[in-house]
């Protein structure tokens, strides 16, 4: 027998001296349905919100200094170019961007230098986060032709602009877009960080040393 | 290096634990600190522990419907153009991933950290066939510089100071760091194995969750070195152990605030990553091959003894760090892939009873790793079902045999265990001076660090006889 | 009301080397208003074995203390982990008959501070002591049963008595029955760190509920020349902490 069908005999063997015997066949529809009612009545398992409006609970969590992110409300589209400026002045970089291929950023304005892709010693790009999680301060992208994933992962200085909008209160919300099954979908929740070396807590281990949300609205 | 060693010399290697003064302080630091955090996240999540009844149901409920969701998983998987392996063992576990590798000519392997990794032996396997592996995860970067295996499954370099790290660091890196503050090292480590990073012909990961109905993988990192090895190389391995299913997405969100509370005291760690099969068409970047190898060893026949519930466990670490052995002696001296009171009762399974008879028993049974364990693992009932096996099968130690047999002989009959105890009772205070009894034959285990209280010149039983409940005054 | 009717169970322990324990908790339960006898057929509960891997040996004991207790309204102790394994009898047979004896005699089978605090809802009068002391919370009571709370209120109507908190309170002591004395190493390494707690509350006196943990860290305050006076919790409820400390010389 292939090791597959050996490995799945097993675990059937198994169920059966676990069950006394009988190895009860079950229709995938009651699985599911057991499966389903384990996330009956989430807010007793989860945590609730610091406030109840999912954008200032966000806000509020990007506040968290252990985040290591930091958070520019901006009015709306039109005003991204200052708030990168300005966020770009602020840590002294040149006005010189990897951009994501997302058509909404190759327009940043003049006096932004936009590039794709990503370089392994970029000093900042820029991403559009499909969603933000209020219950853990997370930002949400998917891998696409306009998203690369290693834009959130090699730069020094990582900007991610999120829509008021799109702010899920929890993690369990978000879960609903899994069925979109993307290829590639990551969860961040600030900066790159690392205890390995005694406990002490260092920015920017492999990923950005530096995260800087953007939220439009 | 990295070959299992065997957890016969457990009581020698623990001796050498205690006698090793920069251990103690580096465990303290690290399993102390995490003991902090995670009180302060449990304290801040007053529903904790309705979460952890519905995460051991969660799991209770996956690995009672394992075959249902294992091929519900290769199938979704499947369909999202990944390839599903299976593997009844370490060996041929790590047989599969050498195979892709060699296949692919690859020269430069990344490995983003898994126990399970280590659990079938992929480290040695892959040195073995020649293929250069680089460890990205900075703990497993230091103690791949040590020529050392982890000794704790969340901070695997967690035994090593500072100071040796900036020894092991200064010796390897080109260049050196520049100072030997944590910063200055892991902004070394960052600039060396970024180029590694992108030089990686295939990206080895583990799984933290599979999901069976999307078919997606889920790993969590706080460095992000693993969405750094699985995307920028052409071909993307994991390995799981086949009891890392969960039903859904929403499920796997359900267990995650409960793993990293009780790992790091965070509330979700910085990056959790859902794979799912490679690069599609136009996708601007991700591997081109992704090889998921599903691995038994030793879990399917959990599922059908007295150890199923251990397959719940989701590698917190918790457990370790709220265990006073484990404390003690760090996780090296347990000898197995995964050490403290989960690699108690996992070692015997994977390495056998006979090598590891002292794991169970190394246990003060003080219960406080069940009480932690985020998916209400009854560990102190599990290290007890192994002492039932050990005792059944022989293994124990003679003189133990006898001592209990005659003891339980005695305590049987309780005319004459009285009349044992009126008899011995004067002679055990014979080697006694003050209140106290310094030394006594038979009693050094004791003796050798604590003094023992002189025994009552007469029992409770036999005052109790003369003077009824009044009491001798 | 009638009263409660009480067997007493003793514990192999304080059988042997501190009666003393035996009979203040005695005079607790009879204080609060129980009948207590005193069954002659007991003498351990079995947790060697059972902690031994000796499952036969220890469901053979379990059935002579459930022979031995089950016609008394309640069985007590003064140990959180004897009585923890009694609560844990039940998992000992297969038998259902012997599980259900097994079960009816668990629901029963009280700590002597819970069953004080919890059950008979009663609080010590007019006792005193004047020192300060700390509190070590034995696992198997704490754990097991739930002991955290109750020897603290009652301790709290102790007049004289000054509570110092200690660090680790709830973190095992080394003891762990058979443990200390087959890795005697590791069991010393984890007590010198109780120890080293103990000392740095400066409390005259330190209190536990399981004399195994009393004399593990007794024994090692002794060793390490500490002036630490040890006694069971239901000593000092009784009033019966005025004499010898464990391993003072009467």
């Amino acid at each position: 027998m292939s090791a597959r069908d050996d490995i799945i005999a097993a675990v059937r063997e198994g169920l059966k001296r676990g069950q006394g015997g009988a190895l009860p066949r079950r229709a995938p529809a009651e699985i599911r349905a057991e499966a389903a009612a384990l996330l009956a009545g989430l807010d007793e398992i989860r945590p609730s919100l610091v406030t109840p409006d999912p954008v200032e609970a966000f806000i509020q969590k990007c506040a968290n200094p252990a985040l290591g992110v930091t958070l520019d409300r901006v009015a709306g589209w039109a005003a991204l170019p200052q708030a990168v400026t300005g966020y770009l002045d602020r840590h002294e970089l040149p006005h010189r961007l990897a951009v994501s291929g997302d058509p909404r950023l190759s327009a940043l304005g003049p006096g932004i230098e936009t590039h794709a892709p990503c370089a392994p010693d970029e000093a900042a790009a820029i991403s559009i986060a499909s969603w933000g999680v209020a219950e853990t301060g997370s930002v949400v992208i998917h891998s696409a032709p306009d998203q690369p994933i290693l834009n959130a992962m090699l730069p020094r200085h990582w900007l991610v602009v999120v829509e008021a909008a799109k702010i899920l209160p929890f993690l369990d919300d978000y879960a609903t877009f899994a069925s979109l099954r993307p290829r590639n979908a990551v969860l961040i929740t600030g900066s790159s960080g690392t205890t390995d070396i005694e406990g002490y807590f260092v920015r920017g281990a492999h990923g950005p040393g530096f995260v800087h949300v953007l939220l439009i609205g | 290096m990295g070959a299992p060693e065997k957890s016969e010399n457990f009581k020698q290697r623990a001796h050498d634990a205690l006698a090793d003064p920069n251990l103690k302080t580096a465990i303290e630091r690290t399993t102390g600190t995490a003991e902090t955090k995670r009180a302060a996240a449990i304290g801040a999540f007053p529903e904790f522990q309705a979460a952890r009844v519905r995460g051991a149901a969660i799991k209770d409920h996956v690995i009672a419907n394992l075959d249902h969701y294992l091929i519900e998983f290769e199938r979704n998987a499947t369909e999202a153009g990944a390839h599903v392996h299976w593997a009844r063992d370490a060996k041929e576990a790590a047989a599969i991933v050498t195979r892709i590798c060699t296949e692919a000519e690859a020269k430069i392997v990344t490995r983003a950290k898994s126990m399970l990794g280590e659990e079938i032996g992929l480290p040695h396997a892959l040195e073995d066939a020649g293929i250069e592996r680089v460890e990205t995860d900075l703990a497993e970067h230091i103690i791949q510089l040590a020529h050392e295996r982890p000794s704790h499954i969340i901070w695997p370099a967690m035994h090593r100071t500072r100071e040796d790290v900036a020894e092991l660091f200064f010796k390897d890196h080109q260049p050196p760091p520049d100072a030997d503050d944590p910063a200055s090292m892991v902004a070394s480590a960052r600039r060396v194995l970024r180029e590694k990073f992108m030089a990686a012909d295939v990206g080895i990961s583990g799984a933290n969750f599979l999901v069976a109905d999307t078919g997606a993988t889920c790993t969590v990192t706080n460095e992000g070195n693993a969405e750094l090895s699985t995307t920028p190389p052409r071909i993307h391995i994991v390995t799981a152990g086949i009891e890392k299913l969960v039903p859904s997405t929403d499920h796997a969100m359900a267990l995650l605030r409960l793993l990293v509370r009780s790992a790091t005291g965070g509330e979700v760690t910085q990056y959790t990553t859902f794979h799912c099969g490679p690069k599609r068409v136009g996708d601007a970047d991700g591997p081109e091959e992704m090889h998921i190898v599903l691995v038994d060893n030793g879990r399917s026949r959990m599922v059908g003894d007295e150890f199923r519930q251990m397959l719940r466990c989701i590698r917190c670490g918790a457990c370790m760090n709220h265990c006073v052995v484990y404390r003690q002696i760090g996780g090296h001296a347990y000898g197995g892939t995964y050490p403290g009171p989960m690699g108690a009762v996992l070692t015997p399974v994977l390495d056998g009873l006979a090598a590891s008879r002292d794991l169970p028993h190394a246990c003060t049974l003080n219960g406080r790793c069940e009480e932690v364990c985020p998916v209400r693992i009854p560990l102190k009932t599990l290290l007890k079902a192994w002492r039932v096996r050990s005792w059944d099968s022989q293994q124990e130690v003679g003189a133990v045999r006898m001592g209990l047999g005659i003891w339980g002989f005695a305590a049987r009959r309780p005319r004459l265990y009285h009349f044992g105890t009126r008899l011995a009772l004067p002679v055990m205070r014979l080697f006694g001076k003050g209140g106290w009894i310094r030394k006594m034959p038979l009693a050094g285990g004791w003796t050798e660090t604590r003094d023992l209280p002189k025994p009552a010149a007469r029992s409770f039983m036999s005052q109790h006889a003369k003077y009824g409940n009044g009491g001798p005054k | 009301m009638s009263k409660p009717k009480i067997g007493l169970f003793v514990t192999c322990l304080v059988d042997a080397m501190r009666p003393q324990i035996g009979w203040a908790t005695l005079k607790l339960l009879e204080q609060a208003g129980c009948e207590v006898e005193v069954p002659r057929a007991q003498t351990c509960c079995g947790q060697p074995a059972g902690n031994s891997g000796d499952k036969r040996g220890a469901a053979a004991l379990a059935q002579q203390v459930i022979e031995t207790f089950e016609g008394y309204d309640y069985l007590v102790g003064p140990s959180g982990s004897c009585v923890g394994q009694i609560r844990s009898y039940p998992t000992l047979f297969s038998d259902p008959g012997w599980r259900k004896r097994a079960e009816d005699l668990a629901a029963k089978s009280f700590e002597i501070l819970g069953f004080l605090h919890d059950v008979m809802s009663w609080q010590p009068e007019g006792v005193g002591l004047n020192a300060s002391v700390t509190y070590h919370d034995s696992c198997s009571g704490l754990r097991e049963l739930g002991i955290e709370a109750q020897p603290r209120a009652l301790l709290e109507a102790v007049e004289g008595l000054e509570m110092r908190p200690l660090n680790g309170a709830n973190v095992c002591c080394g003891f762990g029955g058979t443990f200390c004395v087959k890795y005697p190493e590791i069991s010393t390494a984890i007590i010198s760190e109780k120890t080293a707690n103990i000392a740095a509350t400066g409390a005259d006196i330190l209190l536990a509920g399981d004399l195994g943990c009393l004399m593990n860290m007794a024994g090692r305050l002794h060793r390490e020349g500490a002036a630490t006076r040890c006694f069971h919790t239901a000593e000092v409820l009784a009033g019966m902490a005025d004499g010898p400390a464990i391993g003072e010389d009467a």
